[in-house]
C-alpha cells in the first residue's frame, strides 16, 4: 500500500498523454462487455431463460476463450487505469467496493458457476447460481461507475 | 436544433432532477453500461460466430436467434439510459462534437441494419453451407467496427471541453451535484 502511495503518477503517460487514458477506459468497456456479455450467455441458461437450444455445459465450454480475454483485458486496462492516481482510488470507497465484487465475482465464475453449469444442474441450484453470478457482475459496474461520484 | 430547445430540455424539472441528483445520474450511467456488457458482449459473440471464430460447434441460428431478444433487451436498456443522461444535460452536450459524431455513427448502423436484414432474416440458411458467405461476413466486420465506434465516440464525450477555457461545462455541472450533495 505504501508502495502505491509513494508511486508518482504525474508522469505517467496516462495523465501526460491525451489519449492514453480515455483509450485504456474503452477498452476497458470492451474487456468487461465481451466477458459479462459471455457470462451472461450461460447465466441465462442456467436460468432457463434463454439459448434453451444448447447446454450451460456447452455454451460454457464454447465462450470460456471468448469470457477469458475479455477479463485479460479488462486486468490489464484496469490497473493502467488505476496507476494513473493510486492515492484516489486506493481512498476511494466505491473503488474498494468494486475489487471486494470483482474478486468474487472472478472465483465464484471459476468455481461454483462453473461446477454447476458443467454439472449440467438445473432447477433452484442452477437458478440461484445464475441469479449470483449475475448479481456480482452488475454490482462490479456499479461499484466501477460510482468511484466517479463518490 | 437551435440552442434554445436543448436549452429548454435541460431545464424540464425531470431533466433538472436527474441532473441534479448525487445518485440517480450515476445510477443511469451504471444501468447504460450494464446495458453494454448484455447488448456489447452478446452482439459481438453473434459477430464471431457469424465469423466462425467463435461458438463454431453451436448452429450459428440457435446463437443468432438465441441472443436476439437478450441483445433487443439490453439495447433497450442502453439506449433508453443513454437518451436519459442526454436529456439531462441536453445543453452541454449539444455542442459536443463527439456526441453529433456518435449520432452519426448510429445512423450509419441503422443503414447497416437494411443493408444486411437478408443476412440476419435469413441466418437458418447458413447452419447448411458449408462455408459462411463473404456477405455475412462483411456484415459481422463492419457491425463489429461500428460498435466499437460508437463506444469510443461515447467515450470521448466526457473528454470534450469547449472553448473558452478549461471550465469544462460538465465540470461545473458535477460541482453543481457535488454541491447538491451535501
Amino acid at each position: 500500500m505504501a508502495l502505491f502511495l509513494a508511486f508518482d503518477a504525474s508522469n505517467n503517460p496516462l495523465n501526460t498523454n491525451a489519449w492514453a487514458f480515455p483509450v485504456c477506459e474503452i477498452l476497458h468497456i470492451l474487456g468487461f462487455a465481451v466477458a459479462i456479455g459471455t457470462i451472461t450467455m450461460v447465466d441465462l441458461r442456467l436460468l432457463g431463460i434463454g439459448l434453451k437450444k444448447e447446454t450451460a455445459a456447452d455454451l460454457l465450454k464454447g465462450t470460456f476463450a471468448w469470457t477469458l480475454g475479455g477479463l485479460a483485458l479488462v486486468l490489464i486496462t484496469g490497473p493502467l487505469i488505476f496507476s494513473s492516481d493510486p492515492t484516489m482510488y486506493l481512498r476511494n470507497a466505491s473503488f474498494r467496493f468494486k475489487l471486494t465484487m470483482l474478486v468474487l465475482a472472478i472465483i465464484f465464475n471459476y468455481t461454483i458457476h462453473r461446477w454447476v453449469a458443467l454439472k449440467k444442474a438445473q432447477g433452484g441450484l442452477a437458478v440461484l447460481t445464475g441469479v449470483v453470478s449475475l448479481a456480482l457482475w452488475v454490482s462490479v459496474i456499479f461499484g466501477g461507475i460510482f468511484i466517479a461520484f463518490v | 436544433m437551435p440552442p434554445e430547445i436543448v436549452q429548454w430540455l435541460q431545464n424540464m424539472s425531470l431533466a433538472t432532477a436527474i441532473r441534479e441528483s448525487a445518485i440517480v445520474f450515476p445510477v443511469i450511467l451504471s444501468l447504460h453500461l450494464t446495458g453494454m456488457g448484455l447488448f456489447g458482449g452478446m452482439i459481438l459473440m453473434t459477430d464471431l460466430r457469424l465469423l466462425g471464430i467463435a461458438l463454431t460447434k453451436h448452429p450459428v441460428s440457435d446463437i443468432v436467434n438465441g441472443l436476439r431478444p437478450w441483445k433487443h433487451l439490453g439495447l433497450t436498456l442502453t439506449a433508453g439510459c443513454g437518451i436519459l443522461l442526454l436529456w439531462s444535460k441536453a445543453a452541454i452536450y449539444y455542442p459536443n462534437p463527439y456526441l453529433r459524431l456518435k449520432l452519426v455513427i448510429f445512423a450509419l448502423i441503422i443503414i447497416h441494419a437494411v443493408v444486411f436484414r437478408g443476412v440476419y432474416r435469413h441466418v437458418a440458411d447458413l447452419d447448411h453451407t458449408k462455408a459462411i458467405p463473404r456477405r455475412a461476413k462483411m456484415a459481422a466486420v463492419l457491425s463489429m467496427v461500428l460498435w466499437i465506434s460508437v463506444l469510443s465516440a461515447g467515450r470521448w464525450i466526457g473528454y470534450w471541453e469547449p472553448k473558452g477555457g478549461p471550465a469544462a461545462a460538465d465540470r461545473v455541472v458535477l460541482q453543481l451535484d457535488a454541491d447538491a450533495s451535501r
